[in-house]
């Protein structure tokens, strides 16, 4: 009942945009002698800052309401509806823009690029979530942003995947996230943004390849509940290891853990740890072999996916629009049918000397060379990071969420018969 | 085990999707996704469908450029274009051919076998034999005479590049300017950005004229005055598009119109109101690119479409069924 009304709900907003982004493709006529005067294209003004400090307020807000909703008084219900909300303002109203997401990008930038200023709002929604993470757990990612909200309302059918697929396809956020980084910080493009697979769902101007691709991630998440949250949100990463030092994290049972197994299954993302009591924990000498052995493996993998990285960047920074405008120069397009391309018109047509194009592209590989190190070192490090959980076993007595992957969002406490006094 | 079909089903869809990423970021070629492309594909794409016209016989020309086309009475056709006058019977075949100096852009046809022929600035009057009759005074330095038209003692001329429509008498005297804005009378005026300009006379002695940067077909009293106009502007197949069109019409059954289009060829029938009729040849028929699909309509029925790429007078007439 709870969902198909949230269901109608999010039907309603759908209708609501469709009615703003309705309007018909007007053919333009040429009007070359009535004295028209073609107007300058402009930019969009930039939101009113009222509407911005608006934003960061209901931001707040929001955390502040869902933090006390999931730690203090453990309510499914108010983390649904809240989550509800954030879909109608951050989703459908704010049209997925500013999102704390993106914001990585924005901040990177902000660092790398001294000519390029960071709003406050766009500050904001990079730090605050990250803040109440260390003091709540990911109580945003429970009903806060937007994307959790719209796919938490398609998971019918959520499945259990095992940890070792988790695991796996964990390491794909790890690896967006340095991608992400190192695209914004060479002031090469924000793929966070390109890809965002739900800002044409909340707009509804989404090209046809992204609708299919947003639609096909929300029928992923019907059997593998929030799929972008848990395998590609690169914010997530993030969250998730604050998350791990949060001072107050959601916990199952309010008490102490009577063993019930009633919650078990309850985590439709995969993140209560269940209890591990092996018969035959490591001795102190395997663990110490253990230790050693991750200790040099993790270096050797930083250094192994550095060098690797290294070897890819001139690939990687093919995509950077000074370094395909210099590629274009030297290798130009000379087929039959084809003509000159786009940016090698605009190059003729501004009457720059190929020198300069050659400086300014071989600047930015080095950039690239540079980051390419950093990222192939850090994706080692998450893959020796991976290997090392594996072969390290935690000891646990009681059901906990995992307070790195754990979204907060309260569905594990309704199945927990000790209730708060 | 079904369970394991679910999962690995989604798991599979999800590693499409960063697939899908991946390909998309670092393999798709600059400019595959240019919005700004502009795409003209799907339509030119014939819609056979709306095709009530079939292709039924060419006549291949042996000037060095065509530019205008007119048939008389008795059904002979007429090509105009560079140095030359070139006929043809109904059938096909040539009957006559004579030379002219410079470039004919129009040609048109009275009753008495006089040509009347548009030279870029000028008016030349031959008669069928080929003899010069006269040759009119400049029309100005700017002028392009895209069409010709005679009514009685009327004559009237389409200067594309002074973008007014001329009345003469038969000695070639102004009688006066037709189209020129005038907010005053409600004339718009024509806005010609290619040197495509037509006009016609229907029998009911009515002037029409296109606009083509309006996409508009105006009829007009022989002085001046604007009677009406029909507007279609769309890209779709019921509509005209682009910077100007159509660049060339003709009258069919003097009650309907025969128009043809440049950058998205295809000629098509409209009714007198303007609501559309019926296709008579698609996009896919033409060269891209063609340009001057110059029309007329013999006493037949039958659509004769001057090809300049392809150097034929192409000819369509109604599909039997």
């Amino acid at each position: 009942m709870k969902k198909a009304l949230a269901l109608i709900f999010v039907v309603f907003l759908f209708s609501v945009q469709l009615l703003n982004s309705y309007g018909i493709q007007r053919f333009p006529k040429p009007e070359f002698e009535s004295g028209y005067i073609q107007p300058e294209t402009l930019l969009p003004s930039p939101r009113a800052e009222v509407l911005a400090i608006m934003d960061i307020a209901v931001l707040i807000l929001s955390l502040s309401v869902v933090s006390w909703l999931v730690i203090k008084k453990r309510n499914r219900n108010g983390v649904f509806w809240m989550s509800l909300f954030a879909l109608a303002y951050f989703g459908f109203y704010r049209e997925g823009c500013i999102c704390s997401i993106g914001s990585i990008q924005n901040v990177t930038l902000a660092l790398f690029d001294k000519s390029y200023l960071i709003s406050l709002s766009a500050l904001i929604f990079f730090v605050a979530p990250l803040v109440y993470t260390l003091f709540f757990g990911r109580t945003f990612c429970a009903a806060v942003c937007p994307f959790g909200a719209i796919q938490d309302l398609v998971a019918f059918s959520p499945q259990k995947l095992g940890s070792r697929i988790n695991a796996v396809l964990g390491v794909i956020p790890y690896i967006y996230l340095g991608l992400a980084v190192l695209y914004a910080a060479t002031g090469t493009d924000f793929i966070i943004c390109r890809y965002d697979p739900f800002v044409g769902i909340w707009r509804l101007d989404a090209s046809f390849g992204m609708f299919v691709f947003g639609g096909l991630l929300l029928v992923t998440g019907i059997f593998i509940a929030r799929p972008y949250c848990r395998f590609l949100c690169p914010y997530g990463v993030l969250l998730n290891w604050v998350s791990r030092f949060s001072r107050k994290h959601l916990t199952i049972t309010p008490s102490n853990c009577i063993q019930c197994r009633l919650c078990e299954n309850s985590c439709p993302y995969d993140a209560i740890d269940m209890p591990v009591t092996t018969k035959n924990p490591d001795d102190k000498r395997t663990m110490g072999r253990k230790l050693i052995f991750i200790t040099f493996l993790i270096p050797i993998l930083m250094l192994a996916g550095g060098w690797a990285g290294s070897r890819l960047h001139e690939p990687l920074a093919g995509v950077n629009a000074k370094v395909r405008l210099a590629k274009q120069i030297l290798n130009p397009v000379t087929g039959k049918d084809q003509t000159e391309t786009f940016e090698i018109q605009a190059f003729k047509s501004q009457g720059k000397q190929q020198k300069q194009v050659f400086a300014e592209a071989s600047e930015v590989l080095h950039k690239f060379y540079i980051g390419s190190w950093i990222l192939g070192g850090f994706i080692g490090l998450v893959f020796g990071g991976l290997i090392a959980g594996w072969l390290i076993t935690k000891h646990r007595t009681d059901y906990t969420p995992n307070k790195g992957t754990c979204f907060s969002c309260v569905r594990c406490v309704d199945y927990c018969p000790v209730k708060m006094e | 085990m079904k369970q394991k079909i679910i999962i690995i089903s989604a798991l599979l869809l999800l590693l499409a999707l960063v697939a899908f990423m991946v390909k998309d970021f670092f393999f798709n070629k600059p400019g595959d996704n240019n919005p700004y492309k502009f795409e003209l594909e799907n339509i030119r794409k014939g819609d056979t469908s709306m095709t009530a016209y079939s292709e039924t016989g060419q006549i291949k020309t042996s000037l060095a450029e065509i530019h205008g086309i007119a048939t008389d009475n008795s059904g002979n056709i007429y090509v105009a274009g560079k140095d030359g006058v070139e006929v043809f019977d109904a059938s096909g075949i040539a009957v006559n051919k004579f030379k002219i100096e410079g470039i004919a852009q129009s040609i048109a046809v009275v009753d008495n076998d006089n040509l009347f022929l548009g030279m870029l600035d000028h008016i030349e009057i031959f008669d069928k034999n080929g003899k010069q009759i006269s040759k009119w005074n400049s029309c100005g330095e700017d002028a392009v005479i895209t069409s010709i038209a005679v009514k009685g003692n009327d004559v009237f001329a389409a200067d594309a590049g002074q973008k007014v429509v001329y009345r003469f008498d038969l000695k070639g005297n102004l009688i006066n300017k037709i189209g020129l804005k005038d907010p005053a009378t409600g004339v718009p005026g024509f806005i010609i950005p290619s040197p495509y300009f037509d006009l016609g006379i229907r029998k009911d002695g009515n002037l029409w004229v296109v606009n083509p940067g309006r996409h508009s077909f105006e009829k007009y009293a022989f002085d001046g005055t604007l009677l009406t106009s029909w507007t279609k502007a769309s890209m779709a197949m019921e509509g005209f598009c682009g910077c100007c069109n159509p660049s060339n019409f003709a009258f069919l059954n003097d009650s309907l119109f025969v128009t043809s289009e440049k950058a998205i060829e295809r000629v098509k029938v409209y009714k007198t109101d303007g609501s559309f009729v019926c296709v008579v040849a698609t996009p896919d028929q033409f060269e891209e690119g063609t340009k001057g699909l110059d029309l007329a309509v013999d006493n037949q029925n039958r659509i004769l479409v001057l090809d300049p790429a392809k150097m034929l007078v192409r000819i369509f007439e109604l599909k039997k069924q």
